[in-house]
């Protein structure tokens, strides 16, 4: 790809600029200006991930600098591997993930075909629709730590208005069975929106004289939808869920600031879990070993659906 | 299979008027072109018979009922768009089965692939059936188009300047099948197109549309022969009616303003002195660009004519058309 690249650079400059910088062909020209680039990324991406694969293989630990550092092999990562309460922590990680881009997909896409339909006022709602995602994931752990307050939580309130139980009956983020549900309501609420923008673009660069042309050929609105609308909005809607996958993959801020990863441990995704043990224990070749194999697993997950991706849209 | 009839129909576009009070009584199995320049209401009359917009004011009758308030899905008619509209990510084949896949036709799949292959060879894209319909050229975007109006069997097909990007011997097939096919299943053919050839050698019927008003509507001869407007005269005839003041020829009627001649109508050999300006050799026959009196016309005459600029003829009117000053027609 890079070498591609610097080919096209060199091939896109000038023969007289080149004829001008003397001793220099456009292709040492071409290398001079992704250098800095291609440094930076280096030192900031490459070599941190190889050292952290370096110390996964051992038992090496950041707050004893002067300890004898072992190599384990591959130690860490069986131990990793056969922990039980890691893999509680991939389910809740899973739970999470699949609950929140189902409810976003669904909800996100909803609103797009919604706000799409032309009526007064719908720049409007969609400038209201869209200012939970501009606000900070701390700021709105924050204030939905409030909403679920069991004795003056709006949240509560409002679902004991409705059902008729008592709001002070429940607690969204001291009960062990709603706590996942705390942190699914929340981050739907924060991020629907940004999957609804992306549905929208989908939505509007399908032009309205495909749906003509449906009508005069006598399908319905039904057959409209699910033969025209759907599959031109799928490439956008797969990338909305490419996002919010990634994102939530690695959610930390909203769910620390909301539930901490209580009660006991029913909320500690993997990010939060891999925290504690690279900078509460101090276990930085364990850690190491952790993040490797969750690299491994986004990536892995990653590029199947990426090839996926470009297969519906080659479609 | 369906009289089309529209009724004082009026329709305006944000403050445009598109269409302006226009009475149109399309014939059963009739094949009408619709003429005028862009902006004259042609597809909207188009729009107006498919459903796909609603008069301001007027009915529009398909069959004798009125259709106000059918979507196009309840009219049965099959519509070619200007833009093609093809369905972006469906193959050829599906764009073309697609109209026949609706729930109200229950069409059986052995019909289908019949009707689909059968169609495809006429438009000559059955090598692309299974191309995608974004990786066509415009004229095969425009083919695959007609074609799945072609594969319904509609009471009505209304189309929209269907045959603009094709090549010239493309064109001159498809108008021959085109009118076969109208032929043959009785349909009702609305047409648009800028190309007199096809107005001429297709229609039953011309309709010339000028801002939004019909000007007039008869069969191709008439609205050539006996034009009711300059405007409609040179709707029709390449090249262009020449129109020059009454009085350059002797014998104007009273109340002429101007005299209209088309190209074979000026007489060589008699009459008095024009100047060759230039000649154009079209194999079949020469266009004499000539200077007549300070103004310019055109006249066609013998392919092999040994005539060349610079040269004077001779030249008199033969059956002039004249108008008066607003441009209509002095009977």
């Amino acid at each position: 790809m890079l070498k591609s690249t610097v080919d096209r650079v060199a091939g896109a400059t000038p023969h007289a600029l080149a004829k001008r910088v003397r001793g220099l062909s456009d292709r040492s020209l071409a290398w001079l200006f992704v250098a800095p680039s291609i440094v930076l990324l280096l030192a900031v991406n490459i070599f941190p991930l190889i050292w952290t694969v370096r110390l996964s293989f051992t038992n090496f630990r950041v707050n004893r600098p002067n300890a004898e550092v072992q190599f384990i092999g591959l130690k860490n990562y069986l131990s990793i591997l056969s922990d039980k309460d890691i893999w509680l922590t991939m389910q809740a990680t899973a739970h999470f993930l699949i609950w929140t881009i189902v409810l976003q997909v669904l909800i996100g896409f909803s609103l797009a075909y919604l706000i799409n339909k032309k009526f007064r006022g719908n720049d409007l709602w969609t400038t209201i629709i869209v200012l939970p995602m501009m606000l900070s994931p701390a700021v709105v752990g924050n204030f939905w730590t409030f909403l679920y307050q069991p004795q003056i939580g709006l949240f509560n309130y409002a679902v004991g208005f409705l059902t008729g139980a008592d709001p002070s009956s429940f607690s969204m983020i001291g009960d062990v069975s709603l706590a996942p549900w705390a942190i699914i309501i929340v981050d739907t609420w924060m991020w629907t929106p940004f999957v609804m923008l992306i549905c929208l673009a989908g939505l509007r660069s399908i032009p309205s004289s495909i749906y003509e042309a449906a009508e005069c050929d006598r399908a319905s609105k039904w057959r409209q939808f699910w033969t025209i609308t759907i599959p031109l909005v799928l490439p956008f809607l797969m990338l909305a869920v490419l996002f919010r996958g990634i994102e939530n993959f690695k959610m930390f801020d909203l769910v620390v600031q909301l539930t901490g990863g209580g009660p006991g441990s029913i909320t500690e995704l993997t990010s939060i879990n891999l925290k504690r043990e690279a900078f509460e224990k101090w276990r930085t070749g364990y850690a190491s070993a952790y993040a490797v194999i969750l690299f491994v697993t986004v990536f892995g997950l990653a590029s199947i659906y990426v090839k996926a991706l470009n297969k519906v849209k080659q479609r | 299979m369906a009289e089309v009839v529209l009724e004082n129909v009026t329709k305006t576009f944000a403050g445009t008027v598109a269409l302006d009070n226009v009475s149109l009584t399309v014939p059963d199995g009739s094949f009408v072109v619709l003429l005028g320049p862009t902006g004259a209401g042609k597809t909207t009359t188009l729009r107006m018979v498919s459903g796909l917009d609603t008069p301001d004011r007027g009915e529009v009758y398909i069959d004798g009922e009125p259709v106000k308030g059918l979507a196009p899905a309840e009219r049965n008619v099959a519509m070619v768009f200007q833009q093609y509209s093809l369905y972006p990510h469906l193959t050829v084949r599906q764009n073309l089965e697609f109209p026949l896949k609706s729930p109200l036709l229950k069409t059986p799949r052995e019909q289908i692939d019949r009707k689909v292959r059968e169609v495809a060879e006429v438009l000559q894209i059955a090598h692309k059936l299974d191309n995608k319909a974004t990786a066509l050229s415009g004229g095969e975007m425009q083919r695959v188009s007609i074609g799945r109006a072609l594969v319904r069997d509609p009471q009505i097909f209304l189309m929209d300047e269907p045959l603009s990007s094709l090549d010239a011997k493309l064109r001159a097939d498809l108008r021959i099948e085109l009118k076969r096919i109208q032929a043959r299943s009785g349909a009702t053919l609305l047409y648009v197109t800028h190309d007199q050839i096809e107005a001429m050698t297709m229609a039953t019927h011309v309709g010339v549309l000028n801002e939004g008003k019909l000007v007039q509507f008869g069969s191709p001869r008439a609205v050539y022969e006996q034009p009711v407007s300059v405007y409609a005269a040179t709707r029709l005839g390449q090249p262009r009616i020449n129109v020059l003041p009454a009085d350059i020829f002797a014998g104007a009627p009273l109340g002429a303003a101007s005299i209209g001649l088309r190209p074979e109508h000026i007489q060589q050999g008699a009459g008095e002195d024009a100047l060759v300006k230039r000649v154009e050799h079209l194999g079949d026959q020469t266009r004499l660009h000539l200077t007549f009196r300070k103004h310019d016309l055109i006249t066609v005459t013998d392919a092999h004519t040994p005539l060349r600029g610079g040269e004077t003829i001779k030249i008199q009117p033969l059956k002039p058309l004249y108008f008066d000053a607003a441009g209509m027609r002095l009977a």
